[in-house]
């Protein structure tokens, strides 16, 4: 089932700065007025790591977890479905997709799953 | 505010101290210092206790009280300090504010942290429990998950190679393997971990381009100094090192936030704020103890810091001129590489470490020779508070 | 003691013949050579003396698995125990680690334990390796069940390998066992089954010249971790 991505960043109302995640204050201009900006289109690959030694929680052998910015400028961490390092390049665009990232204390956690296009 | 200088240094060796509790390891790396200063018997006025884990990892909070306590200090004034892995920079900078203010003459500060009471991923869960709950956390992502990230932006941004996050875990474990007080105690060698095909199973990826040899072991240990004011400091038996600067500075909690993500803009302002305070600059420094949580990390924090340009570290690790006997000497206690990592304790033992280097007091095989300034660099989160001190040998 | 002999081969299960483990040698991460081979029951004096005093030390349950381990090795040398292997793990002839096995029938095998007096080497992933490679390659055994006493180990074989759930109790204890399936050894054989063969004739002479037990203070700080103010 196809969800909706439920994350929203921050544009301050003065100097337009872009947040992700939420402050109280603008990093630039301190001002504390945003409007809420959905990330839009698909997102572009900026670093990941393969990563295994997974926490408690984890009962897989290894995650792929990246950051990738979106097509409005919106860049979040997010997990991404990929088998080996070599099946992803730095600049690449990623599907979004949003879904259950972790189990915790029972309950579905849902976030960010990016796809390789 | 009236110069400060560290009048004892004590530590105990970092491992698994299966026989030993949180409050055990504080009081015992507290009185090696408490001896080494010549206070055996005697007090102090306040006390700061650096730990980032004792309510979850151990079960106990409190920890600066329940240490007055062991060591029967009391009415000293007592606090515990957590800042992540930053927590014994900041105890030590308290205690060092606290003495350079003139209100206290003689300050403990003691870090520790009791890791191994917890499985492997519950250690890793509570190191991560430091990244920001819902954009990172949720989706699994770890110290080390964040470092990878990093790695990948270093290399293509520098050319830092494999080989050369390589060579710094060689170098580190080198000096491990000749401190006392290391947890890591064995070599390691460019077969073992990357010629051979069997490396495949001695070093796999822990998160990739990151390998096991990349990162540092989750250790038990404490250390301990004692500060007091440098006109007091004459009164001690052992050379004065005096805390000639520190700095501190923070960045933003993602690392998705920082207009570049390789620039550690806290670790650069730290720096620069402790070679201000001590009216020093990089290339003044004869020994430093840099936070190489990971291999990447010793590489970029000397670039950082200024003892190399933007780039140029890995070129420098090449030419040898960070190992021991080079021009500017890192870790050579082997670092967090080697020395391990209790998260409590380690800003407080990159200290004692450049303590004991500049009384000149380390056996030949580590003791870089003539010594007299000396750095450290204590990384918290990733990146986001970091800390530096900057030693000088004082008059004895 | 005397033994009646009639009652000894009634009491002596009969056992499947078994081939030999073609021993291998293991570069380890320090450069050192570590060889690993199958020992034979004659071995078994030798290799207890290891393993004794193991059995009192609680950390990660080293005293179950040290006990269980040295009962398993005793009734092989005494004959109460069918068709078992014990493959060693040896560098310059010091003994830093062992698995043993047995062979449940000709189609399964039963894992029974994986112990190192070394740590940090990653000599446990390498034996309980070799103990797969063993069963799979050379026994030619369709399946392997596992359990662990010690929740560490057990998550990372289980994690590593990709263990499949079963409802097969397990001999040591009935937990129910998790099984490597042929499929499964060959899937992540790349990744985690390293070693040469032959081992080079001084390697292995050295070897079997002698087992060398490493002192019982080294094992303990190996095991319980360093002491000392
Ligand atoms: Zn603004």
């Amino acid at each position: 089932m196809k969800k909706k991505i439920e994350i929203v960043a921050f544009k301050c109302k003065k100097c337009g700065k872009l947040h992700f995640p939420f402050h109280d204050r603008c990093l630039a201009c301190k001002s504390r007025e945003f409007d809420q900006v959905a990330p839009q289109g698909n997102a572009k690959l900026i670093t990941f790591s393969q990563i295994f030694n997974l926490p408690w929680g984890f009962d897989n052998r290894f995650l792929f977890v990246g950051v990738a910015e979106f097509e409005n400028g919106v860049k979040a961490m997010g997990q991404i479905a990929a088998n080996a390092p070599e099946e992803l390049k730095l600049g690449m665009t990623l599907k979004p997709t949003w879904d259950v990232v972790r189990v915790i204390s029972g309950e579905n956690v849902y976030g960010l799953k990016f796809e390789p296009m | 505010m009236r110069p400060v200088a560290i009048v004892g240094a004590g530590m105990i060796p970092f491992g698994r101290r299966d026989d030993d509790n949180l409050m055990d390891m504080l009081a015992y790396a507290s009185l090696n210092a408490l001896d080494d200063a010549g206070l055996g018997d005697k007090g102090v006025n306040a006390v700061y206790v650096a730990n980032m884990g004792a309510g979850m990892l151990n079960h106990q909070m409190s920890v600066a009280s329940a240490l007055v306590d062991r060591l029967s200090l009391q009415p000293a004034a007592a606090e515990s300090i957590e800042n992540g892995p930053a927590s014994g920079g900041s105890a030590i900078k308290n205690g060092l504010l606290a003495v350079a203010s003139g209100y206290y003459d003689l300050v403990l500060v003691v870090g520790g942290e009791k890791m191994r009471d917890v499985s492997g991923w519950r250690a890793t869960d509570f190191v991560a429990s430091m990244t920001h709950p819902t954009a990172e956390y949720i989706y699994g992502i770890t110290l080390p998950g964040m470092a990878g990230m990093f790695t990948r932006l270093y290399m293509q941004k520098y050319g830092v190679t494999r080989e050369h996050l390589v060579q710094v875990a060689i170098k580190n474990q080198e000096m491990g393997a000749l401190n006392p007080y290391a947890h890591v105690e064995s070599r390691i060698t460019h077969e073992g971990i990357v010629d051979s095909w069997h490396s495949r199973v001695n070093n796999p990826p822990v998160a990739d381009p990151l390998r096991l040899y990349d990162v540092c072991p989750v250790s038990d240990g404490a250390a301990a100094v004692i500060l007091a004011p440098l006109d007091l400091a004459k009164q001690f038996k052992k050379t004065p090192i005096v805390i000639a600067g520190f700095g501190q500075a923070t960045d933003t909690h993602s690392l998705q936030e920082r207009e570049d993500p390789t620039d550690l803009k806290a670790v650069t302002l730290a720096a620069q704020q402790a070679f201000e305070m001590a009216k020093m600059k990089p290339s003044d420094i004869h020994v430093a103890e840099l936070h190489d949580a990971f291999t990447i990390l010793e590489i970029a924090e000397s670039e950082h810091v200024g003892f190399f340009k933007k780039g140029e570290g890995a070129k420098a690790l090449e030419q040898g001129k960070t190992k021991f006997g080079g021009q500017i000497p890192i870790n050579v206690s082997g670092g967090l590489k080697a020395r391990g990592h209790p998260v409590g304790a380690t800003g407080v033992a990159q200290v004692v470490d450049i303590v004991w280097q500049l009384r000149h007091e380390l056996p030949k095989d580590r003791q870089v020779q003539n010594a007299v300034n000396g750095l450290t660099v204590n990384f918290g989160g990733f990146g986001n508070n970091v800390l530096s001190f900057v030693l000088r040998r004082g008059e004895k | 003691m005397p033994i009646d002999l009639e009652l000894e081969s009634v009491l002596r299960p009969p056992e499947v013949p078994m081939v030999p483990y073609p021993p291998k040698v293991v570069t380890l991460a320090n450069g050192k050579q570590m060889v690993v081979r199958e020992i034979t029951r004659e071995d078994v004096p030798r290799v207890l003396e290891a393993v004794r005093p193991i059995t009192t030390y609680e950390r990660d349950y080293y005293d179950i698995v040290a006990s269980r381990v040295y009962a398993e090795l005793l009734g092989w040398y005494r004959w109460r125990i069918v068709n078992e292997f014990v493959l060693i793990a040896q560098i310059d002839g010091m003994l830093v680690g062992l698995v043993n096995s047995r062979m449940l029938n000709a189609k399964t095998g039963m894992s029974l334990h994986t112990l190192t007096t070394d740590r940090g080497l990653r000599i446990g992933s390498h034996m309980f390796a070799a103990k797969m490679e063993h069963h799979i390659e050379y026994l030619k055994q369709e399946e392997v069940l596992i359990v662990a006493e010690s929740p560490i180990g057990f998550r990372r074989w289980m994690i590593e390998y990709g263990l499949e759930p079963t409802n097969i109790p397990h001999e040591l204890g009935g937990a129910l066992s998790f099984r490597l399936s042929k499929e499964l050894y060959f899937a992540t054989k790349d990744r985690l089954v390293v070693g040469d063969r032959p081992v080079p004739k001084e390697l292995l002479d050295k070897a079997m010249e002698d087992i060398i037990v490493v002192d019982e203070k080294t094992v303990a700080q190996k095991i319980c971790g360093v002491k000392g103010r």
